[in-house]
């Protein structure tokens, strides 16, 4: 057993949920991402021991779902949009003015940044829209898009909101009566409460942190 | 049954069958790529899509995930089929790389034939298809081109489902979706090979196959695996009078088309340049060749002369088990006839009573299985040792619900599937038992399910250093459960046929006991008594009372367990003649050595654990001037001037059905043209001399060997060892993983062992498993490099020097 102590204790928690074990796979997998960064091969054959099912299986369902990395992502993923109504709205241009900010090609990452591509997150009426970290930014632009990712680069915020995001760098959004949400993501990402995968509420935004 | 309307016609066809199933049952073939009659149905490659009327309109619909029911009227060939078809198949060659001529599979693919049959015979696809590196190897054997692959499951579905070893599954998802394994850990799987059988393209490819042949210029026959005793049915493949393939062939009653690896792709031992062509004398150290009439002569000379000197009970036989049932009839009449000694036997101290295993009273049938509520398996592990049959209980107990009871020195093979896993210390088998019988303490809930009929109990000897007779208490208790069916096995290939032939210290041929009435057998004169088996034998020929050894297809030195016996034996005696494809170990000590065909060379009839007789067929002609085991053995008596007048092999399988009384009535035309899959001897109507009934009482037969030490020896075979057949067959040959010693963690750290034990004496690497019996040591039997510990049943383990 590699994992830590505090990754195990998780995984035995999460174990205990499930009258079979390798329904545990998927939360697992979240353990397994924040033990590492990402999922490594490792991480892939912790999970198959803890749950009984052999590796390869695990791999394959780590491989279906795209919110399970296999590559590290750097500290910051940019996930674009380029489905129907973000393209037609010119996310090829936001997507390629993240690249050239940033200095890396969609699908790779340095120590810092990842960017990829993503199919539809449901934002369509703000489109173009990008996600960082999993929170949500409308109404972009090739010059917005930039200043995001220079901010990124110099900022480094702890704390990932997507309500400072759109103030900051966002334009027309999908609606506007939304609650506005205090609190963001920290750490490894994506990770979820309920798992313990997530470090939850105590990292609201210090109150005049945004615009 | 209901009645459903196929294209216009009325068929009966049983209620809640698949239509697909049913259609083809009923003379309807719809095409199909992923469903596969021995897997659950996953409705994945859309090529089955037909046309069903229903209360909503007529609606295309995949065959093979719709149950059929009363009156359903479905249209296959319909236009709208054919469209569909003809899509269907568009896709999946978007990214087929049509590299057929290349393919092993060309010429016998269902992609080739049915984009033949239904496809659109032209492509609009004027896109790059996707790459891969092409091939990959995901195992010793196995090789993969994914962009082969039409993603159809029937590989991901059989490790799963069938093997229960789920090493290759698919990866990715979308147009990214590939078939793969993890990486550095390889589909080393049992019965990986099986999977090259059923993908529908050449997506898996065998390595001991690639590019040998072209499917159209192989010839077939059918026949039957000659390496485990299921009698798994085969296809044996060859070109230019060499075999190249078998292939696992659907036998309903016993391997339902699977075949182990070891079985598929052993079979290259029959082409090895190593098999003896000629008849060698011993001249020196070594052999020179010499004529058939120079060996037999001499043969001859040498069995007189012992028989003369000493007597014909001087004389021994070991082995006839990897013959035929002709072959081992031959041997039979003449060892009893010809030579006049009693003393034969087919076993090599590794098997159970010859009156269990051929001729147990109300003795089940594998497909017994089938119905079977409680499954009880005290044998060995039948994953290494029964491989098909541990597909069958797997079954059973995972897709048919029974409950399985596995007992054994520790957890086996199927341990993710048995309800109960039950270990003990080799040699408490005895007290095990009487616990069981009681249901008391922990065992009252595996008692409990023991009462639970029908009952299938598959017995035998867990390892080689357990007492023989433990088996024969196991069954009689056995019999006594509900509507039990209980099936005694060992795994040495037609051991089950020799021993129904009399190739047997207390049989004679067609299940009579020796030692009684012989009138039946229509031998002039012969001795009829009960003689020695293999360890008595060798006993014998170590102290000087037999003289003269005839091993045929046997290598005692590796096969017995007491190999130290069995080199004292061979040293002893004056005489050794042996009948072999190889020059082993011991035919390496004999005199005159004969030049022996092998399967597929010969025909003839095979016998299984169930005593369910089959035909083997012949395809290539052997090795030089290599001659059947029964023409050798005709040769041999006629100069001893004892003929026993045998013709062919078939004028034997008559003198078979005239003579061994529970084979009466089974001749090769039946099984030839009526019962290809084989029929239970005795047919029905024919009475079987002898009905044996085993007592728990009987705890002194055989060898459990010597108490030497302080440690129980489990000493279990593995599927890939190192006997002659494994050996010789260049793609199985180093699969075997070398000798070990298994120790339980707490006794392990007990003696502070780490790394290496030596096991009274012999340095062996160590492993630990938690679920042996504490107090015991397994060692795998005849491994590479392997110690000879037969001989004990206890043995000494200490913590290695240097670990
Ligand atoms: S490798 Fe063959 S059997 Fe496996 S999914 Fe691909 S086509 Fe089907
Ligand atoms: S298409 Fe981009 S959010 Fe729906
Ligand atoms: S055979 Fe029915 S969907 Fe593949």
């Amino acid at each position: 057993m590699s994992w830590s102590e505090e990754s195990l204790q998780r995984a035995d928690d999460i174990l205990a949920r499930y009258p079979e074990k390798r329904s545990a796979v998927m939360p697992l997998l979240y353990v397994a991402m924040r033990e590492d960064g990402y999922l490594t091969d490792d991480g892939m054959r912790q999970v198959a021991e803890l749950t009984g099912v052999t590796p390869a299986q695990v791999q394959s369902t780590a491989s279906f779902y795209n919110m399970y990395k296999r590559e590290p992502v750097g500290k910051y993923l940019v996930s674009m949009c380029t489905s129907i109504s973000c393209f037609l709205m010119g996310a090829d241009d936001v997507l390629h003015a993240i690249e050239d900010e940033a200095g890396i090609p969609a699908g790779e990452a340095d120590d810092e940044i990842g960017v990829e591509h993503a199919e539809c997150i449901g934002a369509c009426g703000g489109a173009p829209a990008c996600l960082v970290n999993y929170e949500l930014i409308e109404g972009l632009t090739p010059d917005k898009a930039k200043e995001l990712v220079a901010w990124l680069r110099s900022a480094k915020p702890d704390v990932i909101n997507a309500d400072e995001m759109q103030a900051l760098f966002g334009g027309k959004t999908s609606f506007d009566w939304g609650i506005r949400e205090e609190r963001g993501a920290v750490g490894p990402f994506p990770a979820f409460g309920p798992f313990g995968t997530a470090d939850v509420n105590t990292d609201a935004l210090e109150p005049g942190r945004s615009t | 049954m209901v009645t459903i309307t196929i294209d216009g016609t009325e068929v009966q066809v049983p209620a809640g069958e698949l239509l697909i199933k049913a259609a083809e049952d009923s003379g309807t073939y719809i095409p199909r790529f992923c469903w596969h009659r021995r897997m659950n149905p996953v409705g994945m490659c859309r090529m089955c899509l037909v046309e069903v009327e229903g209360p909503r309109g007529i609606m295309l619909t995949p065959s093979c995930t719709m149950p059929v029911n009363d009156g359903m009227v479905v249209h296959t060939k319909s236009p709208t089929v054919e469209k569909a078809q003809e899509g269907v198949l568009e896709f999946l060659l978007l990214n087929h790389p049509l590299d057929c001529p290349v393919c092993d599979k060309g010429g016998e693919c269902p992609l080739q034939d049915q984009t033949l049959s239904h496809g659109p015979g032209e492509s609009r696809m004027v896109e790059e298809k996707r790459h891969y590196e092409k091939p990959i190897p995901i195992s010793d054997l196995v090789l993969l081109d994914r962009e082969r692959c039409i993603l159809c499951a029937r590989c991901v579905r059989f490790s799963e489902e069938i093997s229960g070893d789920p090493l290759i599954e698919f990866m990715d998802r979308g147009n990214a979706a590939e078939v793969n394994t993890f990486p550095d850990e390889p589909f080393a799987s049992y019965f990986s090979g099986n999977t090259v059988q059923i993908c529908p393209v050449g997506a898996l490819t065998a390595s001991a196959y690639r590019f040998r042949a072209r499917p159209w210029d192989l010839r077939e026959v059918a026949s039957v695996n000659p390496l485990t005793t299921t009698g798994d049915g085969v296809t044996v493949q060859a070109s230019q009078n060499e075999v190249l393939r078998f292939l696992g062939v659907d036998n309903d009653a016993t391997n339902h088309g699977w075949l182990d690896d070891r079985s598929r792709f052993g079979f290259e031992w029959i082409a090895s340049p190593d098999r003896l062509a000629t008849p060698l004398a011993k001249s020196g150290d070594g052999h020179t060749e010499v004529s058939w009439g120079e060996a037999l002569g001499a043969a001859a000379e040498n069995l007189s002369a012992v028989i003369e000197a000493h007597g014909p009970g001087a004389v021994a036989a070991i082995g006839g088990a990897r013959g035929t049932n002709e072959d081992a009839y031959a041997l039979a009449s003449f060892m009893r006839s010809s030579v006049g000694s009693p003393n034969l036997d087919a076993r090599l101290d590794d098997g159970l009573g010859t009156h269990l295993l051929s001729s147990l009273a109300g003795k089940g049938e594998i497909g017994d299985l089938e119905t079977a509520r409680t499954v009880l398996v005290w044998a060995a592990d039948l994953k290494e040792e029964h491989p098909v049959l541990y597909l069958r209980v797997r079954r059973a107990a995972q897709e048919l619900g029974a409950t399985l009871i596995t007992v054994h020195p520790t957890a086996t093979g199927l341990a993710d599937r048995a309800t109960h896993t039950v270990t003990y210390r080799p040699g408490e088998g005895h007290d095990l038992l009487d616990r069981l019988r009681a249901g008391s303490g922990d065992l009252a809930d595996v008692r409990a399910a023991l009462d639970e009929g029908p009952v299938v109990a598959i017995v035998g000897r867990t390892g080689l250093a357990e007492d023989p007779a433990l088996a024969e208490a196991v069954t009689a208790f056995a019999r006594d459960l509900p509507q039990a069916s209980v099936l005694p096995v060992v795994r040495r290939a037609n051991t089950y046929g020799a021993i129904d032939m009399g190739v047997a210290p207390d049989l004679l041929p067609g299940r009579v006991a020796a030692g009684g009435d012989a009138g039946h057998t229509g031998w002039e004169k012969a001795d009829t008594s009960v003689g020695l088996d293999t360890r008595g034998i060798l006993e014998a020929a170590a102290d000087g009372r037999v003289k003269a050894l005839l091993l045929v297809g046997a290598d005692p030195l590796r096969d017995v367990p007491d190999a130290d016996l069995a080199a004292r034996a061979l040293d002893a005696v004056d005489v050794v003649i042996s009948i072999d494809c190889f020059l082993t170990d011991s035919t390496a000590k004999a005199d005159i050595v004969l030049p022996a065909l092998g399967f597929t060379e010969k025909e003839g009839t095979v016998t299984n654990l169930e005593g369910r007789v089959m035909k083997v067929n012949r395809i290539v002609s052997g090795p030089g001037q290599a001659r059947a085991d029964w023409s050798i053995i005709d040769d041999l008596a006629a100069r001893m001037g004892r003929p026993l007048g045998f013709e062919s092999a078939e004028a034997i399988s008559l003198a078979i059905a005239e003579h061994a009384p529970a084979y009466g009535g089974i001749t090769w035309f039946l099984l030839d043209w009526k019962e290809r899959d084989g029929v239970v001897a005795p047919r029905d109507g024919v009475e079987q001399p002898l009905q044996y009934i085993p007592t728990t009482s009987l705890r002194a037969v055989g060898s459990g060997g010597a108490k030497r030490g302080g440690f129980a020896l489990h000493l279990g075979r593995l599927l890939y060892d190192d006997a002659v057949l494994t050996r010789q067959g260049a793609s199985i040959a180093d699969l075997a993983p070398g000798a070990y010693a298994v120790l339980n963690p707490t006794d392990a750290d007990r003696i502070g062992a780490n790394g290496h034990v030596e096991v009274d004496g012999h340095r062996l690497p160590l492993r630990r498993d938690a679920s042996l019996a504490e107090g015991t040591v397994a060692v795998p039997f005849n491994q590479p490099d392997g110690p000879p510990l037969g001989g004990s049943s206890h043995v000494d383990v200490a913590p290695g020097a240097g670990a």
